[in-house]
């Protein structure tokens, strides 16, 4: 008759401390560039030249379309940070692998490969869009009000916290008798074969807006928007971390 | 010895001429990759000119021609009297484009041609990067794509870092458009990246953290995780939201001081009112259009009624950006080794048309271009229509362009 004898590796808590050291140095960096890798993907296939482009910042679809796609990481991954490890990291942890990745890709392939001015490509932030719903999390432990306060914060603060970067190209100057602004003029200049002026998806008229408030009523129905969108995300995030589909298959 | 030296420069052979394919390639930059019938019946392009070849860095160039896009635009692709813009094709930003105008009007923003219309462009270029570049003018009409015209080989030398491009702001600001707003820019995404990581990093700090802390959780369950969530933590992350909150605030209101005037991007369509139709003596109808491909002839019968004082014949023919030149009217010569030219490839039997008269002419158009173009797989297009401008030139030398178009018949033996 045999016996089954179990025997752990480890045979101090010194040594299971190192163990433990060693998984976060293998763990942590491989995470980071998988958030990198899969943020900077689904980045570019939902926002694209929105973020490529100084012209592109708009008041109206970029504020909305932006946050959309934007939170769907941060939520899913949350969930799973949260849940299993009680970590309240993974939005700010995404976003800065988004935007590390995106000044190295901005810099290497659009300035450098491309020969675009990288003050006409430079990023977005949105490291403190993550940030709040990180610290949202941590003081409330609900998804449900961090959907409620974290991903309606989330969409209404984004034009706000880009406002300081994009406002300089913002200021209105003339070209052969038109107005435009200094990132209009760039993206004129700066010829983009693929790219023409009607390509632009942004604000095209005044007719359908409250007034002068473009921006504010973007940014709100974003924000309430984003209050679902969170908590969509975050359910896939539930059903991800469950891993009922790997179950279904082993 | 002998075998394996053999073997290593087939390999090397091999190797070199896959590059030199790959450069053949890269040269042709796409305009024999759309449909013939597409390039016949979009936009035909006439006169493209650059005024240098050869420029140094900040050295202007203009490229001027004329263009009318085809009464025979294809019914099934989205029409160019919708949405259209002119640009230039050209690899990237290696020039600043400084103006641009279709028939005097600038070119910012988006326009509509009409079909059968004519128009002169005018588009100045300052080089900022040295290469060599094959400049077209191009037209893109929205949900259709690109109209590429003819290119020219353009030389670009020079010291880049002499590079300039200013522009002086409403507010009386000149500003250098290649760095404009990058250092703010950069500040403040540092900002952000140095608080995000001060937020990672105060996680981190905890480390060990993911054996033990799932560990933990499990051990917790789902009720009581959170008590592995300390009264530092909660401060900790009370002070991020509120510092966050706060950037956000002040930075936004430091803004609105610094930057009071802005504007919203800027777009929109602008018209341009095409030329005054030229007195046009001649009436063209195409009654016959057939392309033999053994002999890669395209042959063209035409009727031509002569209401001028003069008598005209067939100078030139021009399809999808190729040239077919009547060397008996025209001395032509290509501009570069890649201008699409056939010298004397045109052949019209029937003499010149005279004053008042009205008589068939046929019209051949023979030269390898069309095979080595790519035209000739016009014979599969779904509705086997054809079109080209033709210029007809009278005694004194003055031209009449007159687009024909129809069916075409391909023959095979």
């Amino acid at each position: 008759m045999s016996q089954e004898l179990t025997v752990s590796a480890v045979r101090s808590t010194a040594e299971q401390h190192r163990v433990h050291v060693q998984v976060d140095l293998l763990a942590i960096p491989l995470v980071v560039l998988l958030f990198a890798a899969v943020f900077s993907f689904q980045f570019a296939l939902l926002v694209g030249d929105w973020d490529y482009w100084i012209d592109w910042r708009d008041r109206r679809w970029w504020p909305l379309v932006t946050p959309l796609a934007l939170t769907i990481l941060p939520a899913v991954f949350s969930y799973f940070l949260w849940e299993r490890l009680r970590l309240p990291l993974a939005a700010t942890l995404t976003i800065l692998a988004l935007t590390a990745a995106a000044w190295v890709s901005r810099y290497l392939n659009f300035h450098l490969f491309a020969n675009f001015p990288m003050n006409m490509v430079w990023p977005s932030a949105y490291i403190g869009l993550g940030l709040i719903v990180d610290c949202i999390l941590l003081l409330t432990g609900s998804f449900f009000w961090t959907g409620l306060l974290g991903g309606f914060a989330f969409a209404v603060l984004l034009y706000p916290m880009n406002w300081p970067l994009l406002a300089p190209f913002q200021v209105p100057l003339e070209l052969h008798g038109t107005m435009l602004t200094v990132s209009d003029l760039m993206g004129f200049e700066y010829v983009r074969t693929a790219i023409p002026e009607y390509v632009r998806i942004i604000e095209q008229s005044t007719l359908r807006t409250f007034g002068e408030a473009v921006t504010p009523l973007t940014a709100v129905f974003a924000g309430f928007l984003n209050i679902m969108n969170f908590w969509f995300w975050t359910w896939i995030g539930y059903l991800g971390s469950k891993a009922l589909w790997i179950r279904k298959i082993v | 010895m002998m075998n394996r030296l053999i073997s290593w420069a087939c390999a090397a052979l091999i190797v070199l001429s896959s590059f030199t394919v790959a450069i053949e390639s890269a040269e042709a930059h796409g305009e024999r990759a759309q449909m013939p019938q597409l390039r016949m019946r979009s936009v035909h392009w006439f006169d493209v000119n650059v005024s240098t070849v050869d420029m140094q860095i900040n050295d202007i160039v203009k490229v001027t021609g004329s263009f009318m896009p085809s009464k025979y635009w294809p019914e099934h692709v989205q029409s160019i009297e919708k949405t259209a813009f002119l640009n230039i094709g050209v690899p990237g930003p290696s020039f600043v484009r400084l103006d641009s105008r279709v028939n005097g009007v600038p070119m910012i923003r988006s326009t509509a041609f009409m079909k059968g219309e004519r128009y002169n462009f005018e588009v100045t270029l300052k080089a900022r990067k040295v290469g060599r570049y094959h400049v077209h003018p191009v037209i893109n009409v929205e949900g259709t794509g690109p109209i590429i015209g003819p290119g020219l080989w353009v030389d670009v030398g020079g010291d880049e870092a002499a590079f300039e491009n200013s522009a002086t702001t409403l507010l009386g600001q000149t500003i250098d458009l290649e760095t404009y707003g990058l250092r703010n820019a950069a500040f403040w995404s540092a900002l952000w990246f140095v608080i995000g990581l001060a937020w990672f990093a105060y996680w981190l700090s905890k480390c060990p953290i993911v054996v033990p802390r799932f560990k933990r959780v499990d051990e917790l369950g789902v009720v009581n995780a959170d008590k592995i969530i300390t009264t530092t933590d909660r401060r900790v992350g009370f002070v991020f939201l509120v510092l966050t909150l706060s950037l956000v605030t002040g930075s936004y209101m430091y803004t609105q001081e610094k930057w009071p005037i802005t504007t919203p991007l800027q777009t929109g369509k602008v018209e341009v009112p095409p030329l005054e139709a030229e007195s046009m003596p001649l009436k063209v109808r195409l009654t016959d259009a057939r392309y033999r491909i053994p002999g890669r002839s395209f042959r063209m019968e035409l009727e031509v009624t002569n209401s001028g004082d003069s008598p005209v014949t067939v100078g030139e023919f021009a399809a999808g950006n190729l040239r077919f030149i009547n060397s008996a009217v025209l001395q032509v010569t290509p501009k570069d080794e890649d201008d699409l030219i056939a010298a004397d490839a045109l052949r019209v039997e029937g003499g010149s048309v005279a004053p008042g008269e009205t008589r068939t002419i046929v019209v051949y158009a023979d030269d390898a271009l069309w095979e080595t173009q790519r035209m000739t797989t016009m014979i599969a297009s779904p509705d086997a229509l054809v079109a080209g401008l033709l210029f007809f030139f009278d005694a004194n030398g003055e031209r009449y362009p007159v687009e024909v178009g129809g069916m075409m018949i391909p023959e095979f033996v």
